[in-house]
């Protein structure tokens, strides 16, 4: 009834999200400060341990002089190009994926004969880093103090949120350490390298169920679904590559057929919220209550009585060549499962598909103001069935990657919640798959994190789930909106009917 | 082009939108289509361009009967439509909304978005719109947005341009700018169908006219041979009074003193910033504007269903400030409140009619008792208010959603006036009515005033606001530009809408 014109302008907005930046900055830089006076005060008999490369695999091959020239030289011709191409690149029109891991690869090649040269490489080992804990807090309260002040001065709006993510990890990180102080524990033993693996391999299905509810809200629809939809998957992988006993290719059909059962589960949905035009978020919740339910009887009737159809082997890890001896980032990034080169290929892949094609423009109409696309003659409901049976596929393949991805068994409740944190990532990333990479990576580090630490935490007196609930306090302040301006598609979650 | 339409019927149900509706569009004709709210231009509009299928009837173009299923068909056939609420998707680029639908593919299934890029940049210069195809649409003026909305149509190689009330929502400038580019466009031999409301406009522009009313054609003639009375006369189906009879205000004390009063919209933006103004008893402010300049969060702050961020309201006779007070607070101080949507804010429509009379008073001892709601009392308060109020309804007892706009909105005036009342707040008190509701609202509202009752009316409709306005505030970006009598000319109103400062004709603060 009522048309609600606004003139909004530009500079309005900014203005907006130019105050919640200072907000940010001076959270992360209170952050900074507590730091400083805790660890003024932290007992002095604390240790933390940084390995770098601590994956014996990562050894390093010697590089000859003439050999270390070579490489030292493609890394700066590497970093011209990326200069030029930060410059340049609306110029020619450069993706800005490409420069970014132009640049990526840039500083890893420089950091191999560097490091090299800094006789880091002792043995072929990756020597390990010992320094008193509180040296480490002061530099990150002085880290965060500096960041929140620079933030604050500035007011940048890009990058505020995830400084502020950051400097809450850290936060945590050292009120840890604070309340050890004092009390009889070993030290923290930092894996830097198995920890930033760890987290690559974590952010895995978070990757695939993020993008997969990226796809389904820009197409106006909710797909709360995604848990249920990684549980089919895990299952139905499993069980497959199992009854081929993980020989050869059945592998690549077993994370297929996952996808297909996610898929099958989105149209569960797509003809429940399009056609019949139930309420989205009930629908989804009802159809990850029938997936649990049917998982968890077909694992206590089916999978208890036949351990042989419950067993697969992990996917190959696949050592890109060279790349993956870079130290640091090559066991990080390019010494993984196969899977997460797919997973990192299927962010790109929609990016493109979302921004570049014609099905993604439509489909984002439709996310947007269906009533619009519906009047240049753009079938809504074909585009959102299209969107929702994709997202569930994309979904059913992140199921895959809990089972057949590492290897594991098919286990109930082995998903965790993760298909929620999901949709948290999806929020966290704007709705935009390069935001969902990020964000699955920063959520994979807490997972990591708190899979790490338990060690470490098992020798205090803090129980062990307060840090294991950290991925989850994390998506609450996530969805409860302190991820800077955020803005959901216009007509997400609601049905569209053309009176 | 020319179409022909032979003989349109459609119903929905028992109730006829259209019947037996025949018109003709000649090539680099613009015809007006006239009629109230209600009267079946809009669906006919829509069975022209496929939104609706017609019961019977035929549509002709360039001589031959044509079916049009969806608006796909319609697209192709060369008809564009720039609808009332323009179909742009705010936070897509001018190109981005131009293209969907028919997007330049190669190689497929990229977009091929350089090749859209040059094709809009040459529309808009043959045109003279200048329109920067990688602009955002919510960034843009709504004037721009209309160009492009026009746009989208003539990429689609409309020959026949159908415009839905395509002035509600601009200034009068703007509604010049507009009307150039029609007259262009006509030179260009695109036929164009302008649907409207507004006799001003039709007989500015207009090669012939066809009047609707109650879904059938009256009649149809040219602005040479008819005149604004005449066209009332037909539309309405019986002479109506243009002018709002009214005598001239006696402006009492100072009922409502509004200072320095900052309001924030939904995202946190500042809607009204830094706005002052007093209200005397006897008279009627009305707040002028284009949509979404802050007034409605203005009245929002003022009825207390919005926050304030800073300033105060004071009510003679009230202790203390009501800016930020409990809407409860505020009813009992004597504030009433016509809301902008009345479907939305003023009525709960599945309510029966009774009961949406006493809305406000649901806990007073007249309608509630210690044992539960008196409902006889309710009853007999309905029985008497629709009397009093000509409320057309089958009964008390009826859902205030089966009324129509007019008796829905004397349904919220008969209620707010149950109370009594200091100041009266309408806000868009006769959007979306025929002209027989809107002689009544307007009556309504005078007799207010002349009872002594402070009156703020809010109005998109310039016409409305110097017709009943005793003084006029024109808001634009949050704040008020000035507050001018309503003798002043609808030009320099219309530059005060548009954000030029006026303080030269401002009267000075009372």
């Amino acid at each position: 009834m009522s048309t609600s014109v606004e003139i909004v302008t530009l500079e309005n907005l900014r203005a907006v999200s130019r105050g919640r930046a200072r907000a940010y900055g001076i959270t992360t830089a209170i952050f900074g400060i507590l730091e400083i006076v805790w660890m003024g005060q932290t007992h002095p008999g604390l240790n933390t341990t940084i390995e770098f490369g601590a994956n014996s695999s990562t050894s390093m091959p010697e590089l000859s002089g003439a050999w270390r020239v070579i490489v030292l030289a493609a890394a700066l011709l590497l970093a011209g190009i990326s200069a030029i191409a930060t410059t340049q690149g609306r110029r020619f029109a450069l993706p800005r994926s490409g420069t970014l891991a132009v640049r990526i690869i840039a500083i890893a090649l420089a950091l191999w004969p560097i490091s090299l040269w800094l006789h880091v490489n002792v043995d072929g080992i990756l020597r390990s880093w010992t320094v008193p804990v509180h040296v480490v807090g002061l530099v990150i309260g002085v880290l965060s103090l500096l960041a929140g002040g620079y933030l604050a001065w500035k007011r940048y709006d890009r990058g505020a949120s995830a400084t502020l993510y950051a400097a809450l990890i850290a936060f945590l990180l050292t009120f840890l350490v604070w309340v050890a102080r004092g009390s009889d524990v070993s030290g923290l033993h930092l894996q830097l390298t198995s920890l930033l693996a760890l987290s690559v391999s974590a952010a895995t299905c978070l990757m695939f169920g993020s993008l997969s509810g990226t796809i389904c809200e820009r197409s106006g629809v909710v797909n709360i679904a995604i848990e249920g939809q990684f549980m089919v998957g895990a299952m139905s992988a499993v069980m497959f590559a199992s009854a081929f006993n993980g020989a050869g290719i059945s592998k690549t059909f077993a994370v297929l057929l996952g996808g297909v059962f996610g898929a099958l589960m989105g149209s569960l949905l797509a003809v429940m919220a399009l056609r019949y035009k139930a309420d989205q978020v009930i629908v989804g919740v009802v159809i990850v209550a029938f997936c649990s339910a049917i998982t968890q009887f077909l694992s206590s009737q089916v999978l208890n009585f036949h351990q042989n159809l419950n067993q697969s082997e992990p996917l190959p890890v696949w050592a890109v060549p060279g790349l993956s001896k870079i130290p640091v980032l090559g066991p990080v990034l390019f010494d993984q499962n196969v899977l997460v080169f797919v997973a990192v290929l299927m962010v790109v892949a929609v990016n493109i598909l979302l921004y570049r094609t014609r099905w993604g423009l439509r489909v984002r109409s439709v996310g947007e103001k269906p009533i619009a696309s519906e009047t240049v003659g753009v079938s809504v409901s074909r585009m959102r069935y299209g969107a929702v049976i994709l997202g569930g596929f994309i979904a059913g393949i992140g199921g895959a990657a809990f089972t057949v991805g590492p290897g594991s068994s098919f286990s109930y409740g082995m998903t965790n919640g993760y298909g929620y944190i999901a949709l948290a990532i999806m929020i966290f990333g704007r709705w935009r798959p390069y935001g969902a990479l990020a964000a699955s990576l920063l959520f994979g580090f807490t997972i990591a994190m708190s899979a790490n630490l338990n060690i470490y935490l098992s020798q205090l007196v803090i129980p062990q789930q307060f840090i294991s609930a950290l991925p989850y306090i994390i998506t609450i302040a996530a969805v409860a909106g302190l991820v800077g301006r955020i803005r959901p598609p216009a007509a997400d979650g609601i049905p569209f009917s053309r009176e | 082009m020319r179409l022909e339409l032979r003989g349109i019927t459609k119903s929905f149900g028992s109730l006829v939108a259209n019947h037996n509706v025949s018109l003709t569009v000649e090539p680099g004709e613009i015809h007006c289509l006239l009629g109230e709210n209600g009267a079946g231009k809009s669906t006919l509009m829509n069975v022209l361009y496929g939104m609706l299928t017609p019961d019977s009837g035929e549509i002709l173009i360039d001589g031959e009967p044509v079916t049009i299923r969806d608006p796909k068909d319609a697209v192709a056939r060369g008809i564009g439509m720039v609808h009332q609420h323009f179909m742009l998707i705010p936070v897509f680029s001018v190109t981005e909304n131009v293209i969907l639908g028919d997007e330049p593919v190669r190689p497929w299934p990229f977009v091929d978005y350089r090749k859209a890029v040059t094709m809009i940049t040459e529309l808009s210069q043959r045109y003279n719109f200048d329109v920067d195809p990688h602009a955002t649409i919510e960034n843009l003026p709504i004037g721009t947005q209309q160009r492009v909305e026009i746009l989208k149509a003539l990429s689609h190689h409309a020959d026949l341009l159908v415009l839905d009330e395509p002035t509600a929502v601009l200034t009068p400038q703007e509604a010049d700018a507009l009307i150039m580019i029609l007259r262009s466009l006509k030179e260009m031999g695109k036929s164009i169908i302008f649907i409207t409301h507004k006799l001003r406009e039709v007989l500015e522009i207009a090669d012939v006219i066809t009047v609707l009313r109650l879904g059938e054609v009256v009649g149809s003639t040219t602005p040479a041979e008819t005149n604004e009375e005449d066209l009332a006369t037909m539309m309405v189906g019986r002479s109506v009074n243009l002018v709002v009879d009214k005598k001239p205000a006696a402006p009492g004390d100072v009922v409502l003193e509004v200072r320095d009063l900052l309001v924030e919209e939904d995202r946190g933006l500042t809607a009204v910033k830094s706005v002052s103004f007093d209200v005397h008893a006897g008279e009627i402010l009305a707040i002028a504007g284009v949509q979404g300049n802050g007034q409605t969060e203005l009245v929002e702050a003022l009825t207390g269903l919005r926050g304030v961020t800073s300033g105060s309201v004071i009510l003679k006779g009230y202790d203390g400030n009501l800016a930020g007070a409990a809407v409860r607070d505020i009813l009992h101080a004597g504030i009433g409140h016509v809301p902008e949507d009345r479907q939305r804010h003023g009525l709960v429509l599945s309510l029966p009619v009774e009961d949406n009379l006493v809305l406000d008073q649901l806990s007073d001892p007249r309608y509630h008792g210690r044992f539960g709601r008196k409902l006889r009392a309710i009853r007999e308060n309905a029985r008497t208010q629709i009397t009093d109020f000509d409320i057309r309804t089958q009964g008390p007892e009826l859902e205030a959603g089966s009324l129509s706009g007019g008796n829905q909105q004397k349904v919220v005036i008969a209620r707010e006036l149950s109370r009594e009342l200091r100041v009266l707040i309408c806000s868009q008190p006769t959007r979306g009515l025929d002209v027989g509701s809107i002689e009544y609202m307007h009556r309504q509202i005078v007799a207010n005033r002349d009872a002594n009752v402070a009156v703020i009316i809010v109005s998109s409709e310039l016409d409305e606001v110097l017709a009943l306005g005793d003084r006029i505030a024109v808001m634009y970006d949050g704040k008020i530009q000035g507050i001018v009598p309503p003798t002043t000319s609808r030009e320099d109103i219309g530059l005060m809408m548009a954000g030029a400062g006026n303080a030269a004709t401002s009267e000075e603060q009372a």
